[in-house]
């Protein structure tokens, strides 16, 4: 194996065991993640009448991404202790090493609170057949997912030496994210309705994919200057 | 600029077998001009020394001198302004990696990981250094460092002390031919700095330091250079051994009058 590889796999395996010992950010985004969607569910079905089919892909995806945020703001906590990050910065790891290690940890942590709200997503807002469409639903979740950690990943590494990290990171985060947000939600509400095999999902993806390429492109061309001084 | 004072020691012989792989045969630490400016602040101006393979340089002054600035900037944690700097005959800025292989870094944050055990901990290390022999490694730093019997405890249920013997091995898990020490005694109770210094004194002649202190009965025991930082300008120096009541008194003539010389 590679030296890059074992420090990627290090890096990985190390922010899992941290959260699985603490369960400090799947808990948190989890519970944000359930209580969103019982708010989202009382208020639109108040009157019984509402299509929710037009709104449910929306509804996800507004969830989800707030929820990412949570677990973003918290992705460098560990290695703010104790100064922890002097530490990684002292290894002769390249930069991009790190970025994407930090990216994938994310992206795990995402996809666990996925599987656990998905379910109680379809319990609150039954919808068409989902199970059919499935394939589609989990290529439009996988290739968002992959956007909102590259470019979360990146944008908390830029907020987490200033003093007000947990109000910048919003605020530069939620406005790039709209046109992935937009995307996803059109994607997903496609699938709710039933009239979404892969082939209709193309545009949809394709965009994604581009959206993902250029935040991985940006991230690979500024990772050393955003995690350096 | 700098007075020099007696000519340095012979430099010891190296130890064990050094991460970072040396080329030519200049000194192990050279630092050439360096300034560092934040903002409008001129934090470190125009630093130069070297340390040659084996040599200790404990380096002096007040708060906010420049000694971590200094320090920070021969591991890689900060760049400089300006000048230049060659560790284990590598420059830092053109070839930093096998800079950061032939440095071990230790500061009073222990740079450990709170929710992973000991041995965890090394393991990460050693993975991101690239150690081979990791599990034979980590199991005799672990009982060198005393702390075999909590290898498996999650380190944010371990005493200062015990962070920081823990640090130590850390540091030099790797192998490295250089080890900068960042106030390792600050906040150690007086056990834990008789084991820290046991340690110091075990390894001192296997690599190369640049120790910054306030202590100056620590520093002037290890070192055989010292350095006062002060206003980020070198104010003095001088190798081979120093005795502790002459120090004190250039000490407070540079710093407290604020001489440069």
């Amino acid at each position: 194996m590679s030296l890059g590889m074992r420090q990627y796999r290090a890096m990985v395996r190390k922010d899992i065991i941290a959260e699985l010992r603490t369960k400090e950010m799947v808990v948190s985004m989890f519970l944000f993640v359930v209580l969103a969607m019982i708010v989202f569910h009382y208020a639109f079905t108040v009157r019984g009448s509402v299509r929710l089919s037009l709104l449910t892909g929306g509804m996800l995806w507004v969830v989800f991404v707030f929820g990412a945020l949570l677990g973003l703001n918290r992705s460098f906590v560990h290695e703010k202790d104790e100064g922890c990050l002097d530490g990684l910065l002292l290894c002769p790891v390249d930069r991009v090493t790190i970025f994407l290690a930090k990216t994938t940890a994310n992206l795990v942590f995402l996809a666990i609170i996925q599987l656990l709200a998905v379910p109680v997503f379809l319990l609150f807002f039954s919808t068409s057949d989902v199970v059919s469409n499935l394939p589609g639903l989990l290529a439009v979740v996988v290739v968002a997912d992959i956007g909102i950690t590259t470019l979360g990943t990146l944008l908390a590494t830029i907020s987490m030496n200033t003093r007000s990290r947990d109000l910048l990171l919003p605020i530069i985060f939620l406005p790039l994210i709209i046109p992935l947000l937009i995307a996803a939600a059109s994607g997903t509400a496609k699938v709710f309705n039933g009239d979404a095999g892969l082939s209709s999902l193309l545009g949809v993806l394709t965009f994604l994919v581009v959206y993902d390429a250029v935040f991985l492109v940006l991230a690979y061309g500024t990772y050393d200057f955003a995690i350096g001084e | 600029m700098a007075r020099d004072g007696t000519p340095a020691p012979a430099p010891h012989a190296g130890g064990e077998p050094g991460a970072g792989a040396a080329t030519g045969d200049g000194p192990e630490i050279l630092v050439e001009g360096i300034s560092k400016v934040f903002g409008r602040r001129d934090v470190l101006r125009d630093v130069s020394f070297t340390v040659e393979r084996g040599g200790f340089l404990a380096l002096f002054g007040p708060n906010g001198a420049g000694k971590t600035t200094t320090l920070r900037i021969v591991a890689t944690l900060l760049s400089p302004s300006s000048g230049a700097v060659r560790v284990a005959g590598h420059d830092l800025k053109d070839d930093p990696m096998p800079v950061r292989r032939a440095i071990g870094f230790i500061s009073h944050n222990p740079l450990l990981y709170r929710d992973l055990t000991a041995e965890e901990n090394l393991r990460f290390y050693a993975d991101m250094y690239g150690v081979t022999d990791d599990g034979r490694r980590i199991r005799d730093l672990l009982e060198r460092v005393e702390l075999s019997h909590r290898r498996f405890d999650v380190v944010r249920t371990f005493s200062k002390g015990m962070l920081q013997r823990l640090a130590i091995a850390r540091a030099l898990l790797h192998r490295p031919r250089v080890l900068l020490l960042d106030e390792p005694h600050s906040g150690l109770d007086p056990h834990a700095v008789d084991i820290l210094d046991g340690l110091l004194d075990e390894i001192r002649s296997e690599h190369t330091f640049i120790m910054v202190t306030h202590s100056l009965r620590k520093g002037l025991e290890l070192a055989d250079q010292v350095m006062i930082l002060d206003g980020g300008r070198i104010v003095f120096r001088q190798t081979g051994q120093v005795a502790e009541d002459a120090f004190a008194a250039v000490y407070r003539e540079h710093v407290h009058e604020g001489a440069l010389v």
